[in-house]
């Protein structure tokens, strides 16, 4: 045991060293906090303006253009990094749905945009029975430890 | 009797420091880069009660954000997400009143290699991390192309069950190569000090996002969870995208109940609401196709299938069509999905359409959905939802909007429901986000 603790340190250290003797940071230039011009309303398009690899998130911007492709797959892209996300969507953009504690549906806060990709529309209260029996993972994320306060009601 | 939160405990001192740190620094009024955005909702319904008589609702909701951007001429941010009700009428909830503190975070962006810091409460997704956190973060990446991160705290989780402990500590790290626009690889370690299932919530994690080429990414991410043994969750997805138009996607996804559910705090994910032994096996695919300019066509499919005949294999299939005018600022669309299971309880039709309207400073929208169940629930099998909306931009940085919903369903023979919304949006600075 104490051998291995030993080895997870030495790695520890090793790569301490590679990282921060490499001159510390890369060069390339950070995603800008801020988009610098206005955003169009909608769904924006990415590769309007952009053809090339983002320099933040080191990834083609037709990888993130935000097509129901990427809308599904969005969390893949976020577990690399939320920089480039952070660079047109305030925090308070992805907590609309990805609350600690929320009583209102995302598609009840936003009932005057139909057109956004809203989890539970209709009367979800139904409907969730049949998908949490048959994906409860894709309910997990959301609602396993936060986001269940209106879950009281019938789970005890 | 409730028990609070370790994160609760933290936050008056958090919210503190966040607040006062930008105000220590020299100039930072005149330099700062401020939104803030204000949305405010007053819902009203009424539900009749199992003793005949009938409550009437009126929760008053404000949800407030700011952000704080170049602090002192530094590329240091402030952000801040919260939302808080008042009912003015019968109690909608577990009492008058309610809210939560989503976020209240410093944020130091350095200029190059988005090397960056966060302090105080953020949401955070960092390989095996999708956690709301009250503590601190890290990352950097070195002209290598290899990176680090690192983060800990206390995580902010709710149950609703009373007297049910929530995990007392949360930290772990992540180690990747990116070269760019080829290949980011990660590698990811999170452990929380908590009561889950008797043990503490041990994770190791993998990622990987590499452009085979041209247009053909694959995607990977897999979670392995130590306490229970058992591969958490696994997804790896193939990604083509042969021109700005066109998108297709298809994959993999796994995940075990005992290794992914061990954290959970709700009881519908675990025993006896859930068989933990149960594991889900899914192939999906999803396009999308813009084919004539402002119309595209989405199309998506996914086959469930579970170890347990109870609750069986489904298949859900998707199609619709949007339509974008009025120089994209509005939406029209029409989608359909079926889900066919080997239960018959767990199958369903959705219909659905939208339209918005926006000439000038008016905006109006309808949005309807149908479901059709094939098993009845509460003796009913359809399920119909109606929202009307009208806003008006009475300024420039205030928009108010109405919404009137219609419900039948099998929980509810006819309910109507109504919203009012206050929207403001004030700014300083060029530039913008939504």
């Amino acid at each position: 045991m104490m051998r291995r603790a030993h080895a997870v340190n030495i790695l520890g250290a090793a790569l301490l060293a590679l990282l921060f003797g490499c001159s510390a940071f890369s060069q390339a230039p950070s995603v800008p906090s801020k988009h610098p011009e206005e955003l169009p309303p909608g769904r924006v398009d990415c590769l309007e303006c952009h053809q090339d690899v983002s320099t933040g998130a080191l990834k083609p911007y037709a990888a993130v253009r935000h097509s129901r492709v990427f809308i599904d797959s969005h969390g893949t892209y976020a577990r690399q990094g939320q920089n480039l996300c952070a660079s047109c969507h305030a925090p308070a953009f992805c907590q609309t749905c990805h609350a600690g504690k929320e009583e209102l549906k995302p598609n009840t806060k936003m009932g005057d945009r139909p057109d956004r990709m809203a989890p539970h529309r209709g009367d979800y209260l139904v409907t969730h029975r049949i998908d949490g029996r048959i994906d409860p993972g894709s309910c997990f994320r959301c609602h396993g430890n936060k986001n269940d306060v209106k879950c009281r009601q019938c789970h005890k | 009797m409730t028990t609070v939160a370790p994160g609760e405990r933290l936050l008056p001192a958090i919210v503190v420091l966040s607040l006062f740190l930008p105000l220590a620094l020299p100039d930072t009024v005149p330099a700062a880069d401020l939104s803030v955005s204000s949305k405010t909702f007053l819902r009203y319904y009424e539900r009749d009660l199992p003793a005949g008589s009938r409550n009437t609702y009126a929760p008053l909701y404000e949800y407030l954000s700011a952000d704080a951007a170049n602090l002192g001429g530094m590329p240091l941010a402030f952000h801040f997400y919260g939302w808080g009700r008042v009912d003015l009428s019968d109690p909608s909830g577990s009492g008058r009143e309610s809210g939560d503190l989503g976020s209240a975070f410093l944020e130091y962006l350095h200029p190059r290699g988005n090397a960056q810091m966060k302090l105080g409460r953020f949401f955070l997704t960092e390989g095996a991390a999708v956690e709301t956190l009250d503590g601190a973060f890290f990352k950097a990446t070195t002209p290598l192309g290899i990176g680090i991160s690192g983060y800990g705290g206390v995580p902010v989780e709710h149950s609703i069950l009373d007297n049910t402990e929530r995990g007392d500590s949360l930290y772990g790290g992540r180690i990747f190569f990116a070269r760019a626009g080829f290949v980011e690889l990660g590698a990811s370690y999170l452990t929380e000090k908590g009561p889950f299932q008797g043990k503490d919530r041990e994770l190791y994690g993998g990622d990987l996002w590499l452009r085979v080429a041209g247009p053909v990414e694959l995607t990977g991410q897999a979670t392995y969870n130590r306490s229970a043994r058992e591969m958490a969750s696994q997804r790896y997805a193939v990604r083509i995208l042969p021109g700005a138009r066109f998108d297709i996607s298809g994959g993999y996804e796994t995940y075990t109940y005992k290794g992914l559910f061990q954290a959970a705090l709700h009881p519908a994910f675990v025993f006896p609401s859930v068989d933990t032994d149960d594991k889900v096996r899914s192939i999906f695919g999803v396009v999308d196709w813009e084919f004539v300019p402002g119309l595209t066509l989405e199309v998506a499919g996914k086959n469930i299938r579970h170890d347990k005949t109870d609750p069986g294999d489904a298949s859900r299939g998707e199609a619709g069509l949007r339509y974008s005018y009025n120089e994209k600022k509005d939406v029209a669309g029409i989608a359909a999905a079926a889900v066919s299971a080997d239960r018959d309880e767990n199958e369903y039709r959705e219909f659905r359409g939208f339209a918005t309207y926006s000439p000038s400073k008016l905006r109006l929208t309808l949005d309807a959905i149908a479901q059709q169940y094939k098993k009845a629930i509460n003796g009913k099998k359809n399920a119909y939802q109606v929202v009307a909306s009208a806003g008006y931009q009475l300024l420039s940085a205030l928009h108010l909007s109405g919404d009137l919903t219609y419900t039948q369903s099998p929980d509810f023979q006819e309910d109507y429901a109504g919203l009012v919304r206050a929207t403001l949006e004030l700014e300083t600075g060029t530039g913008g986000k939504k």
